[in-house]
């Protein structure tokens, strides 16, 4: 069984990037609606994947990739960035600063599903 | 997937939450703008409002990409464009906050153009609103960047009186969360003593994860050292770290979990208390209550029966079970009633809102006045009232309040007052939208109605000011503008509260204002209801819509126009012989009876033989189009297991006053499987 951590603040959203990935067996989903939940939920349960928004009330979404890269736990987690049309020019800052993936909302699920298929070595 | 729904894209099942969260989104955006109102003009408009009303923006936008409504996101993207501009460093004037108002609005209307599956307003004017906002601070991009993420030390400022800076440090693990003890509620607990100034995760030295945060409070140091039982350790916040060392920093004392974990009760500030259900669940909870009241109708029955049969003692403490049970079961139905009721704070915000904008596009000064925000009102009945409050505001202040120099004319304050009040009396409540304008002159308006043809002109004298102003094309402008003038007449405002079981009340004086009040049930699942009989027929009357029961003399009785009437309070009270209108066989003519229903000229007696008495019933609604009609409200079923019908009381006085063109049904035909459908 593989974690996949969904972090966005909006329920709605998250929701959506579970049905893009329900295709995916063996997984289990955690939510995650701000920043600090999100790295609590690293320490919780042993994450495999996180799919990340940027714009979240109480940290930036780059924080946390930039934590959990400095992190000797959890440096190697895959993490897709998936954010809104006019952060594109974040996209350079997002991948530098240790993103594996930035992904534009609105996205295809069927793209997002096969990246996350890859990034865990899924069938 | 994408073939399957070429039109509406692979996230249409999100569509209904997608309207929830938007509206949501909304609100807190209407709510944080007129916060900022005070701040038009001031250097650095609040900062976190302005974050606060970005990310409903960013959000929205977000979300309306994903289920494709197009203008929705362009406009969120303009907005949030310009917002993030104005974070920068400007000054918020009063163009941009009318112009943030304004998107909100076309914001609402594109959104519920979707919802409608109608194609969205024109928003293009708005969107160069926008961008020209946007370009008027030289430099500053239309697509603002994201601002770089930094870890700066906490911002502490100047210290209140009494107030201490505290340092607090909180490890996760599975067994506090499984206690409802996380990041979460911790910051919720800190944010119950103080102000959190800072909160960042750190990188411990053994590799376990940490959060620290820095709280300014004057609470007493024992208030939280209660909490080191939940591994929230604390000291005396030093400035210890450069910018930028605090992920690596190591401040978690090194017997964290060594401590013995002593019972700790639950917090009460664990995790989020609130939980979003799908309305129609609630109906179905409602529906089922509904059930427990009809078997205990039937419980009651019964034990009067085998009152004879028993013995005293036993039947008594039977019926005191039963009463128990009937009061828990109030006790019940309540408890799931108020889970359906939402604070009328939503709906006065919103008013609150389209205010502003009304009086920005008339010129006129008014003070808008809340009272009983928090009356609660079931969610059903707040979404149905939203557009006739809507119509009575934009009345009051498009007609009802006069310019700031026609007030100071005849001696009134230059600044027009506008109150919307709710409150709760008993089993109804109240909504009251009052001003201080001009108030409606009568006479104009009874001259209009003749002219237009909707009053013949000797029964004006009798007719209520309400009737005239709610007749259907009744308009006192030749020509309708902006804001008044979008078909929602009074006759709608009015037909919208009477469908929801309430009444619409009307109080002016020339002068001095005007005064609506709107009257609405509590619920509208289950109801104290009049059990009359017609023709040897049962059938239930809501209580609430009932003023009063007299008594029929058949001296009292006179024709006039080919219509009984009766003399009732100094007047005269049009009677309706309900066995005539269903068309029931009624040879006999006992009526005895006269329930009041309706206000003013549209009080009409309903005419029944006899009055059962008042019990609790459950409403079912007709659902089924080809046994709707008019003058039936819905089914119940009575604790003997006999369904009966309830009446309209509302519909089948309007249907009186145009009784030219009564249906004549014949009802006998229709209870059949009008009941089956309502089960």
């Amino acid at each position: 069984m593989k974690n996949i951590l969904v972090v966005d603040d909006s329920a709605t959203m998250r929701r959506m990037v579970m049905a893009s990935l329900r295709t995916l067996t063996e997984v289990a989903f955690h939510e995650a609606a701000n920043g600090l939940e999100a790295i609590e939920r690293l320490a919780l349960a042993p994450i495999d994947l996180m799919t990340l928004d940027l714009n979240m009330p109480d940290m930036h979404g780059l924080e946390v990739v930039k934590f959990v890269r400095r992190h000797p736990m959890y440096e190697r987690i895959p993490v897709i960035v998936l954010t809104t049309r006019s952060d594109e020019d974040s996209r350079g800052t997002a991948l530098t600063g240790g993103a594996s993936l930035y992904l534009t909302k609105p996205f295809d699920p069927a793209v997002l599903a096969s990246r996350v298929r890859e990034f865990m070595n899924l069938p | 997937m994408a073939l399957d729904e070429p039109i509406h894209g692979p996230f249409a099942e999100f569509l209904d939450d997608y309207f929830v969260e938007c509206e949501e989104h909304l609100g807190v955006a209407r709510r944080s703008l007129l916060a900022l109102e005070p701040s038009v003009g001031q250097p650095n408009p609040d900062r976190l409002l302005l974050d606060e009303l970005f990310r409903c923006f960013h959000s929205i936008k977000g979300l309306s990409a994903m289920v494709d409504v197009r203008a929705a996101e362009q406009l969120a993207h303009q907005m949030e464009s310009y917002l993030s501009a104005l974070r920068k460093r400007q000054i918020l004037t009063t163009s941009g906050l009318e112009s943030l108002i304004a998107g909100v609005i076309m914001m609402e209307q594109v959104i519920a153009a979707r919802r409608a599956g109608a194609s969205p307003p024109d928003i293009a004017s708005l969107l160069h609103r926008f961008s020209a906002l946007a370009s008027l601070e030289e430099g500053s991009p239309s697509c603002a960047p994201v601002d770089e993420p930094t870890l700066p030390e906490p911002e502490i400022g100047p210290l209140r009186p009494g107030e201490s800076v505290w340092q607090f440090t909180f490890a996760p693990t599975p067994e506090l969360a499984a206690r409802g003890v996380n990041v979460n509620t911790v910051r919720e607990r800190l944010q119950a003593v103080g102000e959190v100034v800072q909160a960042i995760p750190l990188l411990h030295v053994a590799g376990r994860i940490a959060f620290r945060f820095v709280v300014r409070s004057n609470a007493a140091e024992s208030s939280f050292a209660v909490w080191e039982r939940d591994s929230i350790h604390y000291e005396p916040y030093a400035s210890t770290s450069k910018a930028g060392d605090a992920l690596v920093e190591s401040a978690l004392p090194s017997d964290t979990e060594q401590r013995p974990a002593a019972p700790v009760p639950v917090s009460p500030l664990g995790g989020s208390n609130l939980v979003r259900v799908d309305l129609s669940r609630l109906d179905e909870l409602m529906r089922m209550v509904g059930e427990l009241v009809i078997s205990r109708a039937h419980l009651d029955d019964t034990l009067k029966r085998a009152s004879s049969a028993m013995q005293p003692a036993d039947w008594r403490t039977l019926q005191d079970t039963n009463l128990a049970l009937e009061r828990q079961l109030r006790d019940l139905r309540e408890g799931v009633m108020r889970v359906r009721m939402v604070p009328v704070r939503e709906v006065f915000a919103r008013m609150q809102f389209v205010v502003r904008d009304l009086t920005r596009e008339s010129g006129k000064k008014v003070a808008l006045e809340l009272s009983g925000q928090d009356t609660e009102i079931d969610k059903f009945v707040v979404e149905r009232m939203m557009d006739p409050l809507l119509h009575l505001v934009r009345n009051a202040v498009s007609h009802g309040l006069e310019t700031s120099s026609d007030r100071a004319a005849s001696g009134k304050s230059p600044e027009g007052h506008l109150s919307l009040r709710a409150s709760t009396t008993g089993e109804t409540i109240l909504i009251e939208v009052e001003d201080d304008g001009r108030g409606i002159d009568a006479e104009r308006v009874f001259a209009r109605a003749r002219t237009l043809g909707l009053v013949a002109a000797e029964t004006a004298p009798t007719a209520s000011l309400l009737d005239v102003l709610c007749a259907a094309g009744f308009s006192t402008r030749d020509v309708a503008d902006r804001a008044s003038g979008r078909g929602v007449g009074m006759a709608v405002v009015r037909t919208a509260v009477e469908e929801l079981g309430g009444s619409l009340a009307l109080d002016t004086t020339v002068g001095r204002g005007t005064r609506f009040t709107i009257q609405l049930p509590l619920t509208l699942a289950i109801a104290d209801a009049l059990i009359v009989e017609i023709a040897g027929q049962r059938y239930a009357v809501p209580q609430v819509s009932i003023r009063e029961v007299i008594r029929i003399e058949d001296a009292e009785l006179t024709v006039l126009e080919n219509n009984e009437v009766l003399y009732y309070r100094g007047g005269v009270l049009p009677l309706m012989r309900l066995s005539e209108y269903f068309g029931l066989d009624s040879a006999a003519q006992q009526v005895r009876y006269a329930l009041v229903t309706g206000e003013g000229l549209r009080a009409v007696g309903l005419a029944v033989d006899r009055v059962l008495g008042l019990r609790e019933v459950v409403v079912r609604p007709l659902t089924d189009p080809l046994v709707r009609v008019s003058g039936i409200a819905g089914a119940t079923e009575l604790g003997d297991g006999h369904a009966v019908l309830i009446l309209d009381a509302s519909g089948l006085a309007r249907s009186s006053r145009q009784s030219g063109k009564r249906d004549n049904l014949r009802l006998n035909a229709l209870a059949s499987p009008a009941l089956a459908t309502a089960r």
